[in-house]
């Protein structure tokens, strides 16, 4: 009896930080709700991505030495060429504007003509490509100056704790743009632009953390057995300080759709794509006639998209995070 | 004058005639003495009131209501007539067309101000030298100089003297402009200038008191000191602006006005109900600057705005697919004018690049893959194809039909001659890429540009947009860096000399001719055609000329819009110009009508 108790004990009590995480997120149904609308947004991702590359490869856009690999594509695509052809999101029709929902046109057409739907499919892949691309620039430059100055300290700190804090000071719609406008307007703009302004606040955090961390046992254990400091940093410290990564990036993922959004309605975003921005600031002159589903559904997508990765950051927080969990969730 | 395309921008820059009326609720004019008979209008942004600085129309048209020239459009006449207005008659012009000479109406008066330390002053002949002075002058960065450019003896001269570290001497003189006396202006030209008449109407000859130029130095942009039926009364640059009746007119005795003479139809109209009443009839106008076409719009349906253009994006709401005005509002007394304009836009190729410019083949097969149908389509009908660069209404327009029509069969053959087969670089292998600068990135534009963009997509070739500021974009095409560019022609006078004048040669850019085109052929019929008289030879040598230039392909001619705009009941006088600079004094309000409309047509009544 004692045994079995043990046991089961010993199972229970032995869940790791994730596995304790995934089960208290589980047991929220928002959460999986939230997980959910992310997962279709995700795969709505990927499937504008497979749309927007097919008619990109296939098309004879490219430069000769990557001809071969057009001929494969077009070997497994079975098709012949889409040389006159256009992708769906693009194609206009002037006869078709302005169509209201229907089975044909899913979510009614814009004003030149083109599906609503199949823009806010693309729609996704841009602010997907915004998400991700941004945390891949912003997460290894926040984890990456937060670890050495918070394990270095004394000058190495003091020059990125002054870097920071020059970031910081800026206001950051004014530094994105000013960011964005020296790349040039477009994605790459946008990229750059979210990119290397919103890595402060992660590089920040770990720094506290590291500093905490380097004073513990295990890190003490390691640097008497001799390991170096950046062994110690990126193979002891940095495992532990992953959940704050995760966390960082639920939460900044939306931010940088939003901003990919407000850059792209003031025009110097994205050009051209049929970004969610551009959507509605396309479709906001129309609204007055009654013609609400261009901005109706853009809208609508853009607060379940954001809404729901909130949701889960938030989660996430609680989950991984015990020491700001709100819950009395104990057992 | 140069004008970014777009429907809103044309709304905007009929601003002269697109009124406004506060809301009941809204601010009200604190010196509410005569507030009825005010005219609340949009306008755009006004860059500045100095006469020889502005070339944009927002800035012509506030400029016109403060100062004034020798001469004015009648104001009822079609075709365009050119009438005295400070001018005591029309000139004397010697036999050669090479002396003209004026008199100048005597008891005028320019405003008071402080510059004139409280006496009265007199209009002289003097006036109208200094003024165009001024415009030679370089200190002064006048963008009228094309105007008098190598027309007037010994003016070049002075240009060229003004551009010295010292300050200009005015008291130079000039043999081509001289005062005769005080009343009495005389401009002698180097050759025949038969546009020059024309000329004199714009804001760039207007009467200037050198007083007021030296009183306020700099600062004479922002205090305009004019002979003209209004004077500013405050400026809030990109906000509000305001003008008062001029106490001087009244206080003089200086009566003009209203036409007595109108076409066949304008009495019925109800505009000659009017003729030879005292102008102005208004007391004043205040003008916001409101950006945003649906804010406008909404003004407008809400009662609280007067006069209104319409935007693409609210045409179906507002004209019926017959093109009359839709009856919920033709219900409310609204009154729609439709006229064609003197405008034409066009995509215009860059001839210094060194794709486009060199190959005509690229230039034609572009040209036949623009799709004008749908581009019609897409403004709603209200604009015309352009076949050249002459617009309709204007002697030399040719309605022949177009040389490189739309025909994607025909685009793709000249694409492939040209060297880029299906779109593809023949040498390079890589897609054919073409820039488009523009000079603005409103929403409307850029939905535009994407239709354009699927245009060229059909014969596969790529147009990349790029989106400028208007400030950017102008200076982008005086360096010569646009590969090709969108932009809209305002004639500034009725003739094709004024369209022809941007393939001249030597006005390449930052002369007007931003396609750095140049044909020596070309130059030459124009260097002949500039001083000949308005006769059939030169009506002819005008058609061709256009068909030389279409045959060129250094544009892709877009259309030629047509004027839609709205008034409510309570405006009268108003008839559609394209050269409205000035007319406001003929408007007249009926504010006891716009009161009873208003308690009729609440905002809450429209939505029903």
């Amino acid at each position: 009896m004692n045994v079995t108790n043990t046991t089961l004990r010993t199972e229970r009590g032995g869940n790791s930080l994730w596995k304790d995480a995934f089960r208290r997120l589980r047991r929220n149904p928002l959460v999986v709700l939230s997980f959910g609308v992310v997962v279709v947004f995700t795969l709505a991702a990927i499937y504008g991505s497979v749309v927007h590359w097919r008619y990109r490869i296939l098309d004879a856009e490219m430069p000769a030495r990557l001809q071969p690999v057009k001929q494969l594509a077009i070997r497994i695509l079975r098709a012949e060429s889409v040389r006159g052809q256009e992708p769906v999101y693009i194609r206009q029709d002037l006869d078709q504007r302005y169509q209201p929902p229907s089975r044909r046109h899913l979510m009614g057409t814009d004003g030149l003509g083109r599906d609503v739907f199949h823009r806010l499919v693309q729609g996704t892949r841009i602010a997907f490509q915004v998400g991700v691309i941004t945390s891949l620039i912003a997460i290894p430059i926040g984890v990456i100056l937060g670890c050495l100055a918070g394990y270095f300290g004394k000058r190495v700190d003091d020059v990125i704790v002054w870097l920071y804090s020059t970031f910081d000071c800026m206001p950051s719609l004014l530094f994105i743009i000013a960011i964005a406008m020296i790349a040039r307007k477009g994605l790459m703009g946008v990229y750059l632009g979210i990119g290397l302004t919103s890595w402060v606040h992660l590089c920040r955090l770990m720094r506290g953390e590291v500093l905490k961390h380097r004073q513990l046992g295990y890190v003490q254990a390691a640097r008497a057995l001799g390991a170096g400091p950046f062994r110690i940093l990126f193979i002891h410290i940095l495992p532990n300080l992953m959940h704050l990564v995760i966390i960082n990036f639920s939460i900044r993922f939306p931010a940088a759709v939003q901003t990919e959004v407000i850059m792209s309605f003031l025009g110097i975003g994205v050009q051209d794509e049929p970004s969610w921005g551009i959507m509605i600031s396309n479709a906001r002159l129309r609204l007055w006639e009654g013609i609400w589903w261009e901005l109706g559904f853009t809208t609508l997508i853009i607060l379940a998209v954001v809404l729901a990765f909130n949701l889960l950051g938030d989660a996430l927080r609680d989950a991984l995070d015990p020491r700001l969990r709100v819950t009395g969730d104990h057992d | 004058m140069r004008r970014s395309p777009g429907g809103r921008i044309r709304l905007l820059a009929v601003a002269g005639i697109l009124l406004v009326s506060l809301p009941a609720c809204g601010p009200r004019p604190v010196d509410s003495v005569d507030s009825g008979n005010v005219l609340y209008g949009i306008t755009s942004r006004i860059r500045g009131f100095d006469p020889v600085k502005s070339g944009d129309v927002a800035s012509a048209i506030a400029i016109s209501k403060v100062y004034e020239g020798l001469l004015q459009y009648a104001y009822l006449d079609r075709p365009y007539r050119l009438e005295p207005l400070l001018a005591d008659g029309m000139p004397v012009v010697s036999a050669d067309g090479l002396v003209y000479t004026f008199k100048i109406r005597q008891g005028i008066y320019f405003a008071d101000d402080p510059c004139f330390n409280g006496v009265a002053r007199e209009l002289q002949a003097d006036d109208f030298v200094y003024a165009i002075k001024r415009v030679a002058d370089v200190k002064t960065e006048s963008t009228g100089f094309w105007a008098f450019n190598d027309r007037i003896e010994g003016l070049d001269a002075f240009k060229e003297a003004s551009s010295g570290p010292d300050l200009t001497d005015y008291d130079r003189p000039v043999s081509g402009l001289q005062a005769i006396d005080r009343y009495t202006f005389q401009i002698r030209l180097t050759r025949p200038y038969p546009q020059l008449l024309w000329i004199l109407t714009l804001h760039y000859a207007c009467a200037i008191p050198h007083e007021a130029v030296r009183y306020y130095g700099e600062e004479f942009l922002n205090h305009p000191v004019g002979t003209g039926p209004y004077i500013l009364k405050s400026w809030q640059r990109n906000y509000r602006v305001e003008f008062v009746r001029n106490p001087v007119w009244g206080r003089t005795g200086r009566t003009d006005r209203y036409p007595e003479h109108a076409e066949a139809g304008d009495a019925a109209e109800g505009l000659l109900e009017d003729a030879g009443q005292p102008v102005p009839f208004i007391d004043r106008i205040v003008q916001y600057v409101i950006d945003d076409a649906s804010t406008q719009w909404l003004k407008f349906v809400a009662g609280e705005v007067e006069s209104s253009g319409i935007s693409r994006d609210n045409w179906e709401a507002v004209i019926t697919p017959q093109k009359d005005l839709a009856g919920h509002l033709e219900r409310r007394g609204i009154r729609l004018y439709r006229t064609p304009t003197l405008d034409v836009y066009y995509v215009g190729f860059n001839m210094d690049d060194p794709v486009v410019g060199p190959n005509l083949k690229l230039r034609r097969a572009l040209t036949c893959a623009f799709d004008s149908e749908q581009w019609v389509k897409f403004y709603n009908d209200r604009i015309t194809r352009a076949r050249g660069p002459i617009p309709p209404g204007v002697a030399g327009y040719d309605d022949e039909p177009a040389l490189f029509p739309f025909d994607l069969d025909r685009a793709r053959t000249l694409l492939a001659e040209a060297g880029f087969p299906e779109g593809v670089d023949r040498v390079t292998g890589q897609r054919l890429k073409l820039t488009l600068e523009l000079g603005s990135s409103d929403s409307s534009t850029r939905e535009s540009v994407e239709l354009m963009m699927g245009f060229f997509r059909k014969i596969g070739v790529t147009l990349v947009p790029s989106y400028n500021n208007w400030p950017t974009f102008l200076s982008k095409m005086d360096r010569r860096q646009c590969q090709l560019y969108l932009l809209g022609w305002v004639a500034d006078y009725p003739d094709a000399e004024n369209f022809l004048q941007l393939f001249y040669g030597p006005n390449q850019s930052p002369g007007p001719n931003h396609s750095n085109y140049i044909n020596p052929e070309f130059d030459r019929l124009y260097e002949a055609v500039r001083t000949m008289p308005d006769s059939p030879e030169r009506t002819a040598r005008y058609r061709t000329m256009a068909r030389m230039i279409m045959d060129d392909a250094p544009w892709i001619f877009m259309h030629h819009p047509m004027d839609y705009s709205l008034q409510h009941r309570w405006v009268h006088n108003y008839k559609p110009h394209d050269f409205p600079y000035g007319m406001v004094k003929y408007y007249r309000l009926d504010p006891a009508d716009r009161q009873a409309w208003k308690e009729q047509f609440s905002f809450v009544h429209w939505l029903e």
